[in-house]
């Protein structure tokens, strides 16, 4: 009973985590606790969440992106530059979405077809996207009218714009993970790619798939953060891959592959990040606390992850003899 | 054209061609100068670039140019190419205090002039001239500004400070500043914010948005650069606390830097003041230390720009100095 509770503990190590760091919060302020301070936090997570979420695909095949930043600020300075002449809101966004997805087909191409290493390929789009975002841009901010800040701070039924677009994203990745063919096929290659393929898994077309994925998570995040921040700055997603990487593993995902949830996993890896900055920021703390705690958080969920694994490890380990050999042979 | 027909001599003249067009080879007895910024990722640092160039341009001395995409590896290999191109000065915006110490070391031991532009590194073994603004004494005339502002209203204000990295000369300069122009006007100014941005726009909206959730009533704001602005704006627009100077609800707001957001802002009444680096004086100082030491001339080991304070009793007077105000008008 007591091994079946601590293996449900440790199942769900990111959830209490996120639990413990709430309720700490919640006596420290309680203004924390606030219902328009869970939606603030909720609003804030959600560039950084669905970013983690087209990671996360990435992560499970045992890859990495770590382009995700330059698209953003590639796919928001295309939409940006339309919307200043004069396009319609909804062309703009449509092209930033295209653009995304273009990086990632050209992500895909080089790992899959070139087989070059997706650390290679994907720094190289991190460069290059930033490199033609600040010639596009000509390192000018660009400031947006009302109409995109009013898409940020807009609700459908009392729950804010982007925090709807996020459960969309949230229960649409989950179920393709979870429910599909497609999903269990990517557990299989990110568990080893070899048996997959033997298996009658088209690698190739996995791997390009999470890698489009990924990409058009990177343009909606940059979309959702440009109607927030109002601006297209050259910074735009800066450090952007790092924040995503942390979450998806936060929420328990493994970089090795083969290994993580969207629900409750990068999801709450997000939020938790964002839970964090927030109550820091409400409790007036030193900034210098920020970066160490912060820290001390992730360290913490991956001490966590790691005890996990490993108690998982055994207790799932077949005995090589069956313990009552000596007793009853 | 036969001799086109070997293959070793086509590549040997097309390489030659190739740096010949590079200038590797030229007999040009101009003065060069390296000109190495770490980043061009915000508008000042572009009018920087833009500036220096326009002086280097205005005294007929030749320009190398490199930007280490905030990589301090990089830059030390830039500065390492310019002692190997033999230029005869640099003019280098360093990542940060410290990383920056080897590339001016390089530069150096190659006895080739090197002043550290707005941005300046711990001097620990090495030589070079600063030119920088003065971000505290501004910082601190800017938000003297702001809090006489506030004293004007007859009422205590609640006060947020949105920081820039905790890891950048300047933005602990700025800091500084705002804390000491608050210094004994605590009766009408209480800081109950302190905002760190990293520099990115993400955070310091994030930041702001919950600042004003734990304290609804803030009404007196201090950005340690204007490029932060549009997020602020953001936030504020979000909890209805953007108005005009002198409408019920007004946030006083304060910046640095004069960029053109901020000349925008100051135009259509928002914003109360902005500490502005003069860009201008900063790229000619540079340029004209780099001759003077290669004249063997006595140079201060720190130049400093005195900046201006631009507010809206000023701005008319001042804006052709702005360098916000200037890239707007499309000069």
């Amino acid at each position: 009973m007591n091994k079946k509770l601590g293996l449900r503990c440790l199942n769900n190590a990111p959830l209490l985590l996120f639990a413990t760091v709430f309720l700490l919060l919640g006596l420290a302020s309680d203004r924390f606790l606030d219902w328009q301070n869970l939606l603030n936090i909720g609003v804030q997570s959600s560039s950084t969440a669905i970013v983690a979420i087209g990671m996360t695909f990435v992560l499970l095949t045992a890859g990495v992106d770590l382009s995700v930043g330059g698209v953003m600020f590639v796919a928001v300075a295309v939409a940006g530059k339309m919307i200043y002449s004069g396009q319609p809101l909804w062309l703009s966004f449509l092209a930033a979405l295209v653009v995304g997805i273009i990086a990632g087909v050209i992500n895909a191409f080089f790992v899959t077809r070139m087989k070059i290493a997706a650390f290679v390929v994907t720094l190289a789009m991190l460069f290059f996207a930033r490199g033609f975002g600040l010639w596009f841009t000509q390192t000018r901010a660009m400031n947006m009218p009302d109409k995109v800040t009013a898409i940020g701070t807009s609700s459908v039924l009392g729950i804010p714009i982007p925090l709807l677009v996020l459960a969309v994203v949230c229960i649409a990745a989950h179920l393709t993970l979870s429910r599909t063919p497609f999903g269990r096929q990517i557990y299989a290659v990110g568990n080893n790619s070899d048996h997959a393929r033997k298996a009658g898994i088209s690698v190739t077309r996995n791997l390009f798939i999470v890698y489009v994925i990924c990409g058009a998570c990177a343009a909606l995040a940059g979309l959702l953060a440009l109607t927030q921040t109002g601006a297209v700055s050259p910074s735009f997603g800066e450090n952007k891959e790092f924040s995503a990487i942390a979450a998806a593993v936060l929420g328990g995902t493994s970089l090795f592959g083969g290994r993580g949830k969207i629900l409750p996993g990068t999801l709450f890896g997000a939020v938790l990040i964002q839970t964090v900055e927030n109550g820091l920021v409400i409790l007036n703390a030193n900034p210098y606390l920020y970066p160490i705690i912060t820290s001390l958080i992730i360290f913490f969920a991956i001490l966590l992850d790691s005890i996990r694994s490993r108690a998982l490890e055994s207790f799932h380990r077949r005995p090589i003899r069956p313990t009552d050999f000596q007793t009853n042979p | 054209m036969t001799f086109l027909r070997n293959p070793l001599l086509a590549l040997t003249c097309f390489l030659s061609l190739l740096l010949g067009g590079c200038g590797g080879g030229s007999s040009d007895d101009r003065i060069t100068i390296g000109v190495a910024f770490e980043t061009l990722q915000t508008e000042y640092w572009v009018a920087g670039f833009d500036a220096i160039k326009a002086e280097l341009e205005k005294r007929d001395i030749r320009i190398l140019e490199a930007i280490a995409d905030s990589d301090s590896n990089r830059q030390l290999q830039q500065i390492k190419t310019f002692v190997t191109r033999r230029v005869d000065g640099i003019i280098m915006v360093p990542k940060d205090a410290k990383t920056s110490i080897p590339a001016i070391k390089a530069a150096n031991e190659a006895g080739i002039p090197i002043v550290l532009f707005n941005r300046i590194a711990d001097r620990e073994g090495v030589e070079f001239v600063g030119v920088q603004a003065d971000n505290f004494a501004l910082a601190k005339a800017t938000v003297d500004y702001m809090v006489e502002k506030a004293r004007e209203t007859g009422r205590k204000h609640k006060a947020m400070v949105v920081l820039g990295d905790m890891g950048d000369h300047n933005a602990i300069g700025r800091r500084d500043g705002f804390f000491a122009a608050i210094d004994g006007n605590e009766d009408i100014i209480e800081v109950v914010a302190r905002v760190p941005s990293e520099w990115n726009q993400e955070k310091a909206q994030a930041g702001v948005v919950n600042a004003f959730q734990a304290n609804p009533d803030i009404s007196f704001l201090f950005t340690s650069s204007d490029f932060l602005f549009p997020s602020i704006v953001s936030a504020l627009k979000a909890a209805d606390k953007y108005h005009k100077i002198g409408e019920p609800g007004h946030v006083i707001l304060g910046g640095f830097d004069g960029d053109a957001t901020a000349w925008q802002m100051m135009q259509d009444g928002y914003l109360s003041a902005t500490g502005v680096q003069d860009v201008y004086f900063e790229a000619e100082a540079s340029v004209q230390a780099i001759l003077d030491l290669l004249e063997g001339k006595e140079v201060p080991e720190l130049i400093r720009d005195p900046g201006f304070v631009i507010h809206q009793s000023n701005m008319e007077a001042m804006k052709d100095r702005m360098w916000g105000a200037v890239i707007s008008s499309g000069n």
